[in-house]
């Protein structure tokens, strides 16, 4: 299909546009596996003190810290780096020349930038997971495998939805890459569960800044405590997102079309 | 000539309007407008009505800010005009649907598409895609731009590796790998030495010849339109001046001759004209197109002339006419 052609194309050259700093991808590892071992650590301490944090064993909180580098190395793979990006190209008018192009202006500024080296988040993240699962013999039923792919997936629409929604805002006031410090930080509470948070937080980390959904719920699902209702409330977010971010790109296009210098 | 063929680009009335914010100096003003934003409207392009006929060649002169970005912007389906209509290839081009996307370029002097730290033969492979050019078509494209324009070497470089000359080949190889019906060229030779610019404008009039593509371009090289551009439109305060043949834009704008002497002994001719330069026998004066028959025959009985030679003025110097004219 073209869309995957597309991507397949970005891809590559994210490949060849990585790889000739190659210093960058060694730099990537030591950053990931620091971050991972503090992470990690930070669990180690709260354990022992504790038996459970919130409900939540220690196996789970490691599953959860993986599925967090998972989803940040996603976010960092593509969805950050392009629509970086493409903010920048609204600024310096660059992004007339992806508007000439005969292909989906939504979907060639999503994924015009591959940081291939972010992987290295992903595939770490994912060892953290496997890991936390082998090693208290967890089992595993098609119907955990399920409900985090889905859980995961929903996840993942629901971020990337959310950050085209703070970038199209860059169509009526050019510069606006401090909204997304604001994701930053709080994306980094989601390396524990926004249960143990008091109230007005998991609020906001559910509905402002969708960590909640990002990570939380995947890690619920993994664990087997996720209720049916989350899994429902997080496919209904993303498929209202995905309707409403793709409505706001298109007034934001017009608007640009409409008053662009 | 327009009215044989139906013309590919026709413009009636288009007019685009700018609300832009004002701001005054200072810092008062600028915390002011944090709370309340002055804006102002402004008129980039007033009713501009012109048609191009397929395969031509027009030069879109004018100076910066007269319009001719924003009017090139509209034409490539980048802004959607204030009032007016356009058709280009027979598309309203600002609903940017992908049937004329595919078949027109834009190509801007001063931004460049191509990826700069990876090879440009790889930034024309994503080209390739977004473009759905099947791998033959693409392959036979790309040799023969690699042909006309020289890329063989330059095709595995790291664009960031490349000088200024060499990125704009490539740019324009990468701009016209589907190969486009129609050519928006904004400045095309901005910044260029003099051998490439030459290059490029044979390019173009090559590209034109084979590909019998319309071309309207903008440039601020008097020699790329003199070289490329039967017809010029000058624009200027968002309105068209001039609508013609660059040779009969000389003749109504250009106000005085150049008139050059070899004469025995280098008289003095300043009785006759306006004496620009003299070195030895030779005298170049300047002299009102109206008197320029008279003159020269009175010269021609008066001095004994070796050589005698009548010039019109440099178009740059005609064209800035044409602008302090109407704006003194």
């Amino acid at each position: 299909m073209k869309i995957f052609e597309l991507m397949a194309v970005f891809f590559r050259v994210g490949v060849l546009g990585e790889t000739a700093y190659r210093a960058n991808f060694y730099i990537q590892i030591f950053e990931t596996g620091l971050n991972l071992a503090t992470a990690l650590a930070a669990v180690a301490v709260v354990f022992s003190q504790t038996d459970s944090l919130g409900g939540w064993q220690p196996f789970e909180l490691t599953a959860l810290i993986g599925i967090y580098f998972m989803v940040l190395g996603g976010i960092n793979l593509v969805v950050a780096p392009s629509l970086q990006r493409f903010m920048e190209h609204i600024v310096t008018g660059n992004l007339d020349y992806t508007l000439t192009k005969p292909a989906d202006a939504q979907l060639l500024v999503s994924i015009a930038e591959f940081r291939v080296f972010r992987l290295v988040d992903v595939v770490l993240g994912a060892g953290v997971l496997g890991t936390s699962l082998t090693v208290h013999a967890v089992e595993v039923g098609w119907l955990v495998v399920a409900q985090f792919t889905a859980a995961i997936l929903a996840g993942a629409v629901i971020v990337y939805c959310f950050w085209l929604i703070l970038a199209t805002m860059a169509f009526w006031f050019v510069r606006v890459e401090n909204i997304l410090q604001i994701f930053w930080s709080m994306y980094t509470a989601g390396r524990w569960p926004i249960g143990i948070y008091p109230k007005w937080l998991r609020w906001m980390l559910t509905l402002v800044v969708p960590v909640a959904f990002a990570v939380t719920v995947p890690a619920e699902a993994v664990s087997g405590r996720l209720d049916g209702d989350a899994l429902v409330g997080a496919a209904a977010l993303a498929t209202a997102l995905a309707l409403f971010s793709r409505w706001f790109w298109r007034k934001g296009l017009a608007h640009y079309s409409g008053a662009s210098a | 000539m327009t009215n044989a063929v139906e013309p590919v680009v026709v413009l009636e009335g288009l007019t685009k309007s700018y609300v832009v914010p004002v701001r005054e100096a200072g810092l008062k003003a600028a915390l002011g407008s944090l709370i309340r934003r002055r804006t102002r409207t402004v008129e980039a392009v007033k009713g501009v009505s012109f048609a191009i006929a397929p395969g031509e060649v027009v030069g879109f002169l004018g100076p910066n800010g007269a319009g001719k970005t924003t009017t090139l912007k509209m034409l490539s389906g980048l802004l959607h005009p204030t009032s007016g209509a356009a058709r280009v290839l027979g598309f309203e081009p600002w609903l940017r649907q992908r049937e004329y996307l595919s078949r027109m370029t834009l190509v801007m002097g001063q931004r460049n598409q191509l990826m700069w730290d990876i090879p440009v033969i790889d930034s024309f492979d994503r080209n390739r895609v977004i473009y759905r050019l099947s791998r033959e078509e693409y392959r036979a494209r790309l040799d023969d731009l690699t042909g006309l324009l020289d890329l063989g070497e330059l095709l595995n470089k790291p664009v960031r590796n490349l000088s200024l000359g060499e990125r704009m080949k490539c740019e324009i190889a990468a701009a016209l790998l589907h190969r486009p019906q129609i050519l928006f060229l904004d400045e095309p030779t901005l910044g260029l030495d003099v051998t490439m610019q030459r290059r490029l404008r044979t390019f173009i009039a090559d590209y034109n010849r084979h590909t019998g593509a319309t071309v309207l371009l903008t440039s601020h090289y008097m020699a790329d339109v003199e070289a490329l551009c039967p017809r010029v439109i000058v624009i200027h305060h968002g309105e068209i001046l001039f609508d013609g043949a660059l040779s009969k834009l000389i003749g109504e704008f250009a106000a005085y001759k150049t008139l050059i002497v070899d004469s025995d002994g280098g008289r003095d001719l300043s009785s006759y004209g306006e004496v620009v330069s003299r070195d030895g026998g030779r005298t170049t004066l300047r002299i009102s197109k109206a008197d320029t028959a008279r003159v020269t025959a009175q010269i021609l009985t008066d001095v004994s002339v070796r050589d005698l030679s009548v010039i019109d003025p440099p178009i740059d110097e005609v064209i800035d006419r044409v602008f302090s004219e109407v704006n003194p």
